[in-house]
């Protein structure tokens, strides 16, 4: 009985062990900045914002409007767009999770996931 | 032997993989808004597509533009009783309540006002004075009659609950979350912010407040849980004109932009609709008459933003507020 004793609780101490190690991993994993560019709904890019290169992406708008998406240093904001308004070019560069790049005429957003 | 290793691998794997329902999320363009409504649940897939038929719902109740939604209906029939849907009463009843505690300045008969600045068509502009003196008479919330379900406005008057719309609406989402059993989820309605229940993991929810002065960042965070965070600013919707800032929440005193030394009211409280008129009604009230109502009624807590770069903060909110900005923090007490 003894040597089962011991062998739980070796099975449990390794178990408890591995899944501590595997719990301060995930808690030290760098933070991510991911940007999605979504269409109406749609998820249209993905991007991770610091191993993304520097470049322009457009998109075209079923209306016929578009809007240019700037990617420069790891920044991801809206540069050129048919909008009438240009909110989103106004809004600037993508800082918060709770404040997305949006472009209403055009359906277009821009956020962290 | 074999018995106590299997029973201690189910404990472990029990505790060890509890699972977390998924994350689902929707996008929703409406009510000339982007949405944003993430549940964890199951079912989540079919409960965000019920939402979304919900708000398509409001939205065609509410709509100041299409022409047989309730408002519409009532605007087209000023003089004559209309009958509206339960919905529109519940809100109406609201907008007039809280009218009547801030004195009118919530006023859900602004709009010949809202109309005459463009701010309903995009051809922002400042009215001529006489414009606006031929106006004012007819925005008046207490002529509006509310008997059940039935309304009646004078001639000349129109409504629009367009201040209390998303409030409700995210009422609306997060009951038909609850109904259904869901216990974490929040949606974020161009920025208005609702949460059922605490995260997955039993944390509380951080909820980010824009900074008037630099919309694009958060000038500070709070920890909710079941509870709304609303806000009206002068930064939402605005046009300039020979250097001057105008924006859309109006001051039926004057018929001008409400310019009584607040730049943005953060309203948190449980009910969305609540939330989403006082953020107006206070914004409008100013500095001073603003603290005053909070005093007086209660219920609610506030984060404004005064014109001259101060925060000023009611104490309910003391311990879940974290400062992003160098602005300074007032904290407001019930004296």
């Amino acid at each position: 009985m003894n040597k089962k004793l011991l062998a739980v609780m070796m099975i449990v101490s390794v178990i408890f062990t591995v899944s501590l190690i595997l719990v301060i991993l995930q808690m030290k994993a760098p933070d991510k900045r991911i940007a999605e560019v979504l269409q109406d709904g749609t998820v249209l890019y993905t991007i991770d914002l610091n191993s993304a290169e520097n470049q322009t992406i457009r998109i075209d708008a079923k209306s016929g409007s578009y809007n240019i998406i700037t990617i420069e240093n790891g920044e991801i904001y809206i540069s050129d767009a048919g909008c009438p308004d240009h909110i989103c070019m106004k809004t600037g560069i993508l800082k918060s999770e709770n404040v997305p790049i949006v472009c209403l005429p055009n359906k277009l957003v821009i956020r962290f996931r | 032997m074999k018995r106590i290793l299997i029973f201690v691998l189910w404990l472990v794997l029990l505790t060890g993989c509890e699972r977390q329902p998924e994350k689902k999320q929707i996008d929703i363009f409406a009510m000339d808004t982007y949405m944003s409504l993430t549940v964890y649940d199951e079912n989540g897939d079919a409960l965000l597509q019920q939402a979304s038929e919900r708000i398509t719902e409001l939205e065609q109740i509410f709509s100041v533009t299409q022409p047989d939604s309730d408002t519409s209906r009532i605007n087209a029939h000023a003089g004559k009783p209309v009958e509206i849907c339960g919905d529109m009463a519940v809100v109406m009843e609201k907008g007039l309540k809280i009218g009547a505690e801030s004195n009118g300045a919530l006023d859900i008969t602004i709009y010949p006002l809202l109309q005459a600045w463009g701010f309903t068509t995009d051809a922002l502009h400042v009215p001529d004075a006489d414009t606006i003196a031929a106006l004012l008479p007819y925005v008046d919330y207490t002529q509006v009659q509310l008997d059940g379900n039935t309304v009646t406005i004078p001639e000349n008057v129109m409504i629009d609950l367009g201040a209390l719309v998303k409030g409700y609406t995210s009422d609306a989402v997060i009951g038909l979350f609850r109904e259904n059993g869901v216990t974490s989820a929040i949606v974020s309605l161009g920025g208005n912010v609702q949460a059922l229940g605490r995260k997955p993991d039993g944390s509380l929810w951080t909820v980010g407040v824009v900074d008037p002065f630099s919309p694009s960042e958060n000038m500070c965070t709070l920890q909710i849980e079941n509870q709304a965070v609303i806000t009206s600013g002068n930064y939402e919707r605005y046009f300039e004109e020979d250097g001057k800032r105008y924006w859309h929440i109006l001051d039926r005193t004057d018929g001008f932009p409400a310019d009584n030394g607040l730049v943005s009211v953060t309203v948190v409280g449980d009910s969305g609709l609540t939330c989403d008129a006082l953020s107006t009604a206070l914004f409008v009230e100013g500095t001073e008459k603003a603290v005053n109502h909070w005093r007086q009624t209660g219920g609610f807590e506030m984060i404004c933003v005064t014109d001259d770069g101060r925060i000023l903060l009611t104490e309910g909110l003391k311990d879940s507020f974290l400062s992003l900005s160098d602005m300074p923090v007032e904290v407001i007490t019930h004296e």
